[in-house]
């Protein structure tokens, strides 16, 4: 028994470009929405760790004293840990400021002790350190990271939003594209549609042939797209774990975990069921401005 | 059985009243017309070219809506029927399309059972059906031909064969025989006829073909400007 030929014939060259079309905006939204949860992510847990620190500078004393007040405040109930900085680390941190030369020798050399508390607040705890290392003769300010954490927060919500108008606009757009194509693959196989129309076919039979025909499309053209951005993320991945620290800053955030699949395999399924609607759409309107 | 069938069958198949047809910005193509084809007659349309013979057709056929009056196909009034029941209603007409109207990406089989497939009936229960038929209409090893390879005439007859195929109860058939030699169009027309006197199908053809009328006692009924006159000598129908 032979095959059944499609109702609707096979794509012609406006399908592929609708194909391309789609691909790229699925790529883009999938790249978009990877980026922004890398980025989160990353900025999610930097605020989680200097929420959690406190900051202790030690002025007008020498290294041994240093030395000892770390001590001191590994003692203080609520302390995690408490390291104080190597010249090599304090050299490192004012780099952008003195060169890589490191500080001038006439400078005194400051004396910093990164403290991490048990809990992930340290805003309690930085006046408490700072109470037991005046107590024993230091001068010491302490100070817990919080300002920065707000500062961060602010800025994890402002990301959160663009990351979100972006990927909408981008659904969006693909959702107006494939109707756009819908509506002229409908006027360009018209004679089809009203020879099936008057030889009886329902609204919903005909409808479904786009809708088949535009479910297939763009998932193939989603998974191409999902594709090339996993590629693409799996790319700026590998390259930033291969870079060193400061070149590592410049690319984006990106991980490949199993979130991201998912974002990844929602993708061509998202824009297949938003072709399907939108097809449906306009081939009910269409036909329904037919008796 | 179609739903519209038992309490039905004393109405005429085609019942205009009234009706009025005008395009966007022309002027009326059909004026009042009012119009009774009984269930079973067979009945020609004449008339010179843009009197309206295809326009008539088209509202027999549920392509277009009337601008003014009212049609009944086998007593239902079109314009109450919801659109499911419009496609249930095009399943009982067949129509031979004066253009043919034939897709051309099918084979000559597959544009013949197109209202098969289109009613949700599996290829193979009609596989025969349809072979039978193309045979019959000189088409029995075409097949497999696309439409655009066939000729003007095969691609009438196919056109003949799809709208034949689901054993219509009206059939509206606009110049059938336009592309086909002489012979053919004695046995399309004999074909009709047989569906007419056998099956009780409803037949109307459009047609200015003075030959075909002359072989026929069938009535004519004739459109000029728009406007019906009846055959009254043949007893049209108008």
């Amino acid at each position: 028994m032979k095959r059944e030929t499609p109702l609707l014939p096979i794509s012609d060259a406006r399908e592929a470009a609708l194909f391309f079309v789609v691909g790229a905006l699925c790529f883009l939204a999938a790249l978009a929405a990877l980026t922004t949860r890398g980025t989160y992510t990353a900025a999610k847990a930097w605020g989680a760790q200097i929420e959690g620190e406190v900051t202790v500078q030690l002025r007008s004393t020498d290294r041994r004293s240093a030395e000892a007040a770390t001590h001191i405040v590994r003692d203080i109930a609520g302390v995690e840990s408490a390291r104080l900085l190597s010249r090599d680390e304090i050299d490192e941190a004012l780099e952008p400021f003195f060169g890589s030369g490191g500080m001038p020798a006439g400078l005194p050399q400051p004396l910093i002790i990164v403290v991490e508390a048990v809990s992930d607040d340290g805003t309690l705890l930085a006046p408490q350190i700072e109470d037991v290392l005046i107590e024993h003769g230091l001068d010491a300010i302490a100070a817990s990271n919080w300002q920065y954490s707000d500062d961060v927060k602010d800025l994890l919500a402002v990301l959160r939003m663009i990351a979100f108008g972006v990927v909408v606009l981008l659904s969006t757009t693909a959702i107006a594209v494939i109707a756009f194509a819908t509506h002229a693959a409908l006027l360009a196989r018209r004679d089809i549609v009203d020879v099936l129309h008057l030889s009886g076919a329902e609204d919903r039979y005909i409808a479904g042939l786009f809708e088949r025909r535009f479910w297939l499309l763009a998932l193939k053209a989603g998974a191409g797209g999902a594709i090339a951005a996993l590629m693409m993320t799996a790319m700026i991945v590998v390259t930033g774990a291969q870079a060193g620290e400061i070149e590592a800053q410049l690319l984006p955030q990106l991980s490949l975990d199993f979130w991201d699949f998912v974002i990844l395999l929602v993708t061509p399924v998202a824009a297949g069921l938003a072709a399907r609607m939108a097809a449906r759409l306009t081939v009910m309107t269409s036909l329904r401005e037919t008796l | 059985m179609s739903p519209f069938k038992p309490d039905l069958r004393d109405e005429p198949a085609v019942r205009l009243d009234g009706v009025t047809l005008r395009y966007d910005r022309t002027g009326e193509v059909l004026s009042e017309v009012d119009l009774i084809l009984r269930q079973g007659s067979f009945t020609f349309l004449t008339g010179p070219s843009g009197a309206g013979k295809s326009s008539l057709l088209k509202l027999m056929y549920l392509a277009h809506a009337p601008t003014r009056g009212v049609i009944r196909l086998f007593g239902q009034q079109t314009a109450e029927l919801k659109r499911k029941q419009l496609a249930a209603l095009r399943r009982r007409v067949g129509v031979v399309f004066q253009e043919f109207r034939l897709l051309d990406h099918l084979t000559a089989f597959e544009n013949a059972a197109l209202p098969m497939r289109v009613a949700g009936r599996k290829r193979e229960s009609y596989q025969e059906e349809v072979a039978d038929l193309l045979r019959w209409v000189g088409l029995g090893e075409r097949v497999d031909a696309l439409t655009p390879s066939l000729s003007g005439g095969e691609q009438q007859r196919v056109a003949i064969a799809r709208a034949l195929i689901n054993k219509p109860d009206l059939l509206i058939a606009d110049e059938p025989t336009g592309n086909v030699d002489p012979d053919m169009g004695r046995r399309i027309l004999r074909l009709f006829s047989e569906l007419n006197k056998r099956v009780g199908t409803t037949v109307v053809i459009a047609t200015h073909d003075l030959e075909l009328l002359r072989d026929t006692d069938a009535p004519v009924i004739t459109l000029n400007n728009g406007l019906l006159a009846r055959d009254v000598e043949r007893g049209g129908a108008a």
